[in-house]
């Protein structure tokens, strides 16, 4: 068996194939062999992998290739899609709905993912530094993360922010009174805001792996020199967090332009059918759902899935584009 | 060698066992209703509801299954929305529920669209009786010739109020009484104070502006699929309530959206509102509110433009199972255990067998009494074109911007027209 083992790894090739092709010319038939098992590796290799082949040709990239092509059809579910050419996307244009929706998802992934990413970095910073408690207090901040985007917190927020509930009492205590937030559509979004701050266990949780990164070297020099703590923040912790900061803010922005479940369910949509009250928590998800699956209208709800794409690409292009300006990653620092 | 040849073929055998589990993943996938090799055959049924109707529909299931042994019967439901999208979602898959609940204003759209099973054949291979129905009920699922669904029971809209509330302010809703009587006696409950107002907001309410309408001689719907009132018409009624709405009469909007899903008259916010008179059973749930029905306002003292309408049971035209689902209908329309147990929560049961089986007590004697005293204002019910449902979505979404102030009158007026245009012309 041991000797097998370890010949099946050479085979493979990953090691170092290099030995394989000296050892060819001096014993052909041991060669020819070995190849032939290493192309039975190959297809045992590839059974394996069938699984996961079929599931992403058939659960992912056929279905967007399919909705491509509604998205230049007039397609109701039920009667086969008619081509339209760009109708479509020159409907979104003309449509007052897809402005509201896109305003919305605009305005909670601008204000939501930058309010996100400071309380995780600041609440990171006060968990670095080593202290009693600090396994609980890590855990503690990282639980909404787990259950933030469920049905039920949706539920919880919904009531938490109502009329005379504890939002609106403990803002009535600093004299600040505006009432239950729910219903009103001036304060539907900035709970929702909220609701996404609240769950910033996960990003916190990579910027303190990124903290404890940084060389202790660099605070003591900079303190050598007189240093003060925000100049040390400033000069040495943001560059040398850069990638991770980066890294967060890529993976925050894509996440929170697809909010679904928690603006449905804050909203109140489902019962309605409408993004909230007056429309105030439209957000573009959720116009695309109730355009495919209640107006029945696939065609241009596959259109607005390809805008949306579209529109996350682009803030990827321009966020990587802008990399170079301000993350440093490591051989930069050397 | 042969330690290898063991080996591999171990590793063989492993990938092969991956694709069986793949290929039964992908089994598990397609079969949603199918019968096994003892003869028992599963079908699903869907409806919209609350969880009350929960409750009854499982124990009706339960006797249905003690009856037929060999069928078993996988249940789900969802809210009336909600419903739709994922019943949509489903049939688009060619995957929907054997049997599910049904309403006249869908029957056209599925319909013209083969969602559903024309039970006809059914009737005639003897799974079905259409005999023994109420007031000429066995007609309403009928579409061109086609038997597309089986009234579960009737329903008419209707004025919900509080009458110690109204006694209070020295009313009493009465045959014949106007809107302009009905709005008052709105604004003296309002104004006796206690934070309750006097009527919900039901300015976008398809239903109810169809019976203005109708009382008008108009139809929220044209027989030609198009919108039978004018931008003029909608304006009135949309800025009449508005108007009340800013006086403090109605729930404001705000107060509304905070107690979904329970209705204003549930939540004990509001002394009236406006809905179909089977709400009665899901309000007796949410609230300790006595309430009662009372007549629909009037403007000439007479007409109401109130019709019969009724939920219905559909067959899909996918079912593998046609014969069970047509029996599972036949039994939840006939069987006097299951007019027992459902009462008037979908109506008023639609068979003389469940009819008289059941002896309404409380609300459900109510409900029976309001049908029985609208019964010679009924009109004949005017079809609702594909779109409908949309274009009813729209109404209720566009006025609540009004409510909500964040849109004028005129300017949602012209929405409403628009987007009920797309709805209607597609």
């Amino acid at each position: 068996m041991t000797p097998t083992k370890t010949s099946a790894a050479d085979d493979l090739g990953r090691k170092d194939p290099a030995p394989r092709e000296a050892r060819a010319p001096k014993a052909a038939p041991a060669a020819a062999l070995a190849r032939r098992r290493g192309r039975r590796e190959t297809l045992a290799g590839y059974l394996f992998l069938t699984p996961w082949c079929v599931g992403i040709l058939l659960l992912t990239l056929g279905p967007m290739l399919v909705s491509l092509y509604l998205a230049f059809t007039d397609y109701n579910l039920f009667d086969s899609p008619t081509w339209v050419g760009l109708k479509n996307f020159r409907e979104m244009f003309q449509d007052d709905r897809w402005w509201t929706s896109v305003d919305v998802t605009l305005k909670y992934v601008l204000i939501g993912t930058p309010l996100k990413l400071l309380v995780a970095l600041g609440v990171a910073l006060l968990l670095v530094k080593p202290r009693k408690g600090q396994g609980f207090y890590r855990s503690a901040f990282y639980a909404p993360s787990l259950i933030g985007a469920s049905v039920s917190i949706g539920i919880v927020w919904r009531s938490v922010f109502q009329d005379d509930a504890i939002v609106d009492k403990s803002m009535s205590l600093f004299g600040w009174d505006v009432g239950g937030w729910i219903g009103d559509p001036d304060w539907m979004l900035p709970t929702l805001v909220t609701l996404t701050v609240w769950q910033f266990g996960a990003p916190m949780v990579i910027f303190l792996a990124g903290l404890k990164q940084v060389p202790r070297e660099l605070y003591e020099a900079a303190e050598m020199d007189g240093a003060g703590r925000w100049r040390r923040f400033r000069s040495i912790t943001l560059p040398m967090i850069s990638p991770v900061l980066f890294f967060n803010l890529l993976l925050e922005l894509i996440h929170s332009f697809q909010v679904f479940t928690s603006a449905v369910v804050i909203g109140g949509t489902g019962g309605s059918g409408a993004g909230g009250p007056a429309d105030s928590l439209l957000v573009y998800t959720w116009y695309l759902y109730e355009q495919g699956f209640r107006n029945l209208r696939m065609g241009y709800a596959s259109a607005m899935a390809w805008m949306l794409m579209l529109g996350i690409g682009l803030v990827t292009v321009v966020l990587f584009k802008t990399q170079r300006g301000w993350v440093h990653y490591e051989e930069d620092a050397r | 060698m042969s330690a290898r040849w063991v080996r591999r073929s171990g590793r063989l055998r492993a990938a092969a066992v991956g694709l069986l589990a793949l290929g039964l993943l992908a089994s598990g996938c397609g079969g949603g209703s199918g019968g096994s090799g003892d003869g028992t055959v599963t079908i699903r049924y869907s409806w919209w509801g609350a969880k009350d109707r929960a409750e009854m529909i499982q124990k009706t299931v339960e006797l249905f299954e003690k009856k037929y042994p060999n069928i078993k019967v996988k249940t789900d439901f969802a809210e009336y929305a909600d419903f739709w999208s994922k019943f949509n979602t489903q049939a688009a898959g060619g995957n929907p529920p054997d049997v599910f609940q049904n309403s006249v204003a869908f029957l056209r759209k599925y319909g013209e669209k083969n969602i559903l099973l024309d039970l006809n054949q059914q009737v005639k291979a003897g799974n079905l009786s259409m005999k023994d129905f109420r007031a000429g009920l066995e007609k309403a699922g009928e579409v061109d010739g086609k038997l597309y669904g089986v009234p579960v029971g009737a329903n008419t809209f209707a004025l919900f109020y509080d009458p110690t509330e109204f006694k209070k302010a020295g009313v009493t809703p009465k045959d014949g009484w106007t809107w302009d009587e009905f709005f008052s006696a709105a604004q003296k409950v309002s104004k006796n104070g206690d934070g309750l107002y006097g009527a919900g907001d039901n300015a976008g309410v398809m239903y109810l502006y169809d019976l203005y309408l109708r009382q008008e001689g108009k139809a929220f719907f044209t027989e030609d699929k198009k919108l039978g009132f004018t931008e003029d018409d909608l304006k009135k009624w949309w800025g009449d309530w508005y108007g009340r709405n800013k006086d403090g009469v109605l729930v404001p909007a705000k107060k509304a959206e905070q107690v979904k899903p329970k209705a204003t008259i549930s939540a004990d916010l509001a002394a009236a509102e406006f809905t179909w008179d089977n709400f009665l059973v899901r309000f007796a749930a949410e609230t300790k509110t006595d309430l009662d029905l009372g007549p629909i306002p009037t403007l000439d003292g007479k007409k109401t433009g109130q019709y019969l309408s009724s939920l219905m049971l559909s067959g899909s035209a996918r079912t593998q199972h046609p014969k069970e689902v047509a029996k599972f209908i036949d039994f939840m329309t006939h069987d006097p255990e299951v007019g027992k147990i459902m009462g008037y929560n979908r109506g008023v049961l639609p068979t003389n067998a469940q009819y008289e089986a059941f002896k309404p007590t409380g609300v459900n004697a109510k409900i029976a009494k309001y049908e029985e005293s609208v019964t010679d204002k009924l009109e004949p019910i005017t079809p609702h074109p594909a779109g409908a449902d949309v274009a009813e979505a729209a109404f209720l979404r566009i006025y609540g911007q009004v409510a909500q102030g964040k849109t004028s009158v005129d300017d949602a007026v012209d929405q409403f027209f628009s987007e009920a245009k797309t709805a209607l012309g597609s």
